[in-house]
């Protein structure tokens, strides 16, 4: 029957292209995506970018992304993961080791493409043999002065780019008779960064291995190289080393109060610096001809490896152990860890990456700063992580308060401090 | 066809009790007699027990009650004797969260002093300054209108705004505090309100204080403004001067609202967590941390995952907020009713 034939023949691929059309819609997916650095552009630009990558890859999949800021995005996490729920990939640090030892993480080793990360920021997230995040954010501790006022004082920085103990302590007394902050630093929303200078100090003082015993509760802190290195920047806090805010300065008001008003000689910070200050002036960037150098953090006396630097992964990704779409998350994650993607992160973020890239790509003005950070790291000893990786609990909520906070802000002295650092860490 | 045939309900209502007016309807009609005679027995067992009215008015509310309050709170008391992990990992542990947090929990005793400290004062101050604040509006001081509004907006300001403003107030740098005082040539005086163990938690006591007296400035001005006219006419014809006439007659009066107020101002002390957690999130040194915050800490931001050491706080404090309701009550307890 001719007119059957033609109805097959007509009909038939009209209806499988339907059929198609609606497998195809019902397999197309939407991933959840949260990520903390809802106030950072070039970030959110990043990631974006990387999903549309994701999804020119995978018509009809899409990522709804939900950007955070980083405290409640962790609440929000706790909460929803703990409920078996939650995104299937999320913004995630080294430091939250406890959500791998719930079985809250994915393990990615056979997920997202490898090759083109770097291993060590592998190896920061490796766990029993198993890869659970995905390094894409890496950083070190940086010393950053303002040259000009360095120069005002009348202090050369020597050849080595570090003071010893003495020389940072007249320092500090010059720029604090002079009326500028020394050490411009503020505690308001973050719970590290007023300890940089004692955590750098007790890395060069200790060297990696006792440094490492001291933050997993192996070194009592009332080990006398510990007392002499809290000694120091307590000596340092009482020639007023700290602004007199630095309980409430904020982070970012902490930038520009180093950069732009009131301003400031040294500013302890990590170098993700770059990625709000190198932005334009009226988004929150430093003046344009600001005077920016980097030194290394002072040497302590006796100090068994003064040549010592921590190096954090900070933002990764991971993938939530209860997804459903754990392969096409994977995927998100792989649009990201490319060498272009890697470079485009470091061209445009202005930070170091863990996935592998291209650091000549960076040019114009901010060149002579890179190439400047990468001398100072070229004989540099790393200690990969940042106290707040390692300590949990009792142990983190006392760092939070008297190393970050108290000890800095002068409000405990030397033996008070250790005491209780030592009774909330020290398990020996 | 007459309505009233057609509907039984309105044939029951114009002819007397809905058991003996059934109506059926025609052999075309719509309804068999069986269906009639369920419909009629489901009418009557509803007329005879109007429990399942009742009910059926009551289990929406009492659905969402047994869900959203009787449920946490019972499992709240659960998970208190157990270690909750995430991926329904529960392991019972006794009393064992109760011993650790009474006995060596340092935290949690500064969270119960600091949260201590603000109950025991901060309802005095909210009514205290509350009452002031109505007196001089009673007393119809100039601008009361304006008065009553700006006395109250602080009241419709969320926490989270309030944080912000008095953070700002209190800064060191810039603030509006420290900068009366450098004006002042007070600049010894000026400070790091929030940011010093010392004054943190006085800072925020203030704040929480001037958020909350409007609150009960309108509360005191209704019960004054309702005292009786004649009262305190003839207190004042007594020769009673303005103070004695507060403190022998209008207070007496107005005891049952500032007892009401007080209690639910120490309900709020005993809980308080948003500005603290706006403004210094317990610290410096832990010299803000109040139970509540303490709590969210343990629960959320340690990263534990473990919800029965936080719900073992909640419950403590659950029975040391009843208690100290019930000592109020008894504390403030009137003996004789005051008739007027």
């Amino acid at each position: 029957m001719p007119s059957q034939g033609l109805a097959v023949r007509v009909l038939g691929p009209a209806v499988l292209a339907v059929v198609a059309l609606g497998g195809r819609a019902a397999a197309a997916e939407e991933l959840q995506l949260w990520s903390h650095w809802a106030d950072h552009e070039t970030k959110v630009a990043f990631v974006e970018e990387a999903v549309k990558h994701f999804e020119a890859q995978h018509p009809g999949d899409t990522v709804k992304i939900s950007w955070y800021q980083k405290p409640p995005l962790q609440a929000a996490l706790a909460a929803s993961l703990q409920a078996g729920q939650g995104p299937d990939i999320f913004y995630c640090e080294t430091g939250w080791s406890e959500y791998v030892d719930n079985g809250l993480l994915e393990p990615l080793d056979d997920l997202v493409d490898w090759s083109n990360v770097e291993g060590w920021a592998r190896d920061s997230w490796t766990f029993d043999g198993k890869t659970y995040g995905f390094p894409l954010e890496v950083s070190t501790v940086e010393m950053y002065y303002n040259t000009d006022e360095l120069a005002k004082l009348g202090v050369k920085l020597p050849e080595s780019k570090q003071f010893d103990q003495a020389e940072f302590e007249d320092l500090v007394k010059k720029a604090a008779d002079a009326g500028i902050t020394p050490i411009v630093q503020g505690i308001g929303d973050r719970p590290y960064p007023g300890a940089y200078l004692i955590n750098e100090t007790l890395l060069k003082k200790l060297g990696k291995e006792d440094y490492d015993k001291l933050l997993h509760g192996g070194l009592s802190f009332k080990d006398p190289r510990v007392i002499e290195s809290f000694q120091f920047v307590e000596d340092l806090v009482k020639e007023g080393a700290y602004p007199k805010s630095f309980s409430t300065l904020k982070l970012g008001e902490s930038h520009y109060y180093f950069h732009t008003n009131p301003g400031g000689l040294l500013f302890p910070m990590g170098s993700w610096y770059t990625s709000r200050a190198f932005n334009p002036v009226d988004k929150g960037g430093q003046p344009e001809d600001f005077p920016l150098g980097i030194m290394r953090f002072p040497a302590p006396d006796d100090a068994a490896c003064p040549k010592c630097k921590t190096l954090s992964v900070g933002g990764s990704f991971c993938i939530n152990a209860n997804s459903e779409h754990k392969k096409l998350a994977g995927d998100v994650i792989s649009a990201m860890a490319t060498p272009e993607m890697g470079t485009k992160w470091l061209t445009t973020i202005l930070v170091q990456t863990g996935v592998k890239s291209d650091a000549s790509a960076i040019t114009g003005k901010y060149k002579p700063y890179f190439d400047e950070l990468s001398a100072l790291d070229s004989d540099t000893d790393f200690y990969i992580g940042q106290p707040l990786d390692y300590m949990k609990g009792q142990c983190a909520e006392t760092f939070k308060q008297v190393m970050n906070a108290g000890f800095p802000a002068g409000q405990v002295g030397v033996e008070q401090a250790t005491d209780m650092m030592d009774a909330a860490c020290y398990t020996d | 066809m007459d309505r009233a045939v057609r509907d039984p309900v309105l044939a029951a209502g114009r002819t007397g009790p809905l058991r003996t007016s059934l109506t059926t309807l025609d052999a075309a009609g719509t309804r068999s007699p069986w269906l009639e005679r369920v419909a009629a027995s489901w009418r009557e067992r509803a007329l005879d027990t109007p429990f399942a009215t009742i009910m059926a008015f009551l289990t929406p509310a009492l659905l969402i009650y047994l869900a959203f309050t009787a449920y946490p709170v019972l499992r709240t008391f659960y998970n208190s004797v157990h270690i909750i992990k995430p991926r329904g990992t529960n392991e019972f542990i006794g009393l064992k969260n109760f011993v650790e947090l009474l006995t060596h929990d340092a935290t949690f005793l500064t969270a119960v002093k600091n949260t201590m400290i603000w109950a025991s004062i901060g309802p005095f101050l909210d009514v205290g300054v509350g009452l002031l604040l109505a007196l001089a509006l009673f007393s119809s001081v100039p601008f009361a209108r304006i008065f009553r509004i700006a006395w109250f907006t602080p009241v419709l300001i969320s926490y989270v705004v309030v944080g912000i403003i008095w953070m700002w107030i209190y800064n060191y740098d810039w603030g509006i505090l420290n900068g009366f005082l450098r004006a002042l040539g007070l600049d010894s005086w000026t400070h790091a309100w929030i940011g010093d163990p010392n004054t943190a938690l006085w800072a925020i006591i203030f704040t929480h204080t001037w958020k909350w007296a409007g609150f009960n400035m309108v509360v005191c001005l209704a019960a004054l403004s309702a005292l009786p006219r004649e009262v305190l006419e003839a207190a004042e014809l007594d020769n009673c001067n303005w103070l004695k006439r507060f403190w022998f007659v209008m207070i007496p009066m107005i005891r049952p609202t500032l007892v009401n107020l007080l209690t639910l101002s120490l309900i709020g002390k005993m809980k308080v967590f948003d500005l603290v957690w706006i403004m210094t999130q317990g610290g410096p040194l832990w010299s803000t941390e109040t139970v509540s915050t303490y709590l969210y800490k343990r629960a959320f931001t340690w990263s534990t995952f473990d919800l029965g050491y936080p719900s073992a706080i909640a419950v403590v404090w659950f029975v040391v907020v009843l208690s100290c309701v019930l000592a109020l009550k008894l504390v403030f307890r009137e003996r004789g009713r005051l008739e007027y």
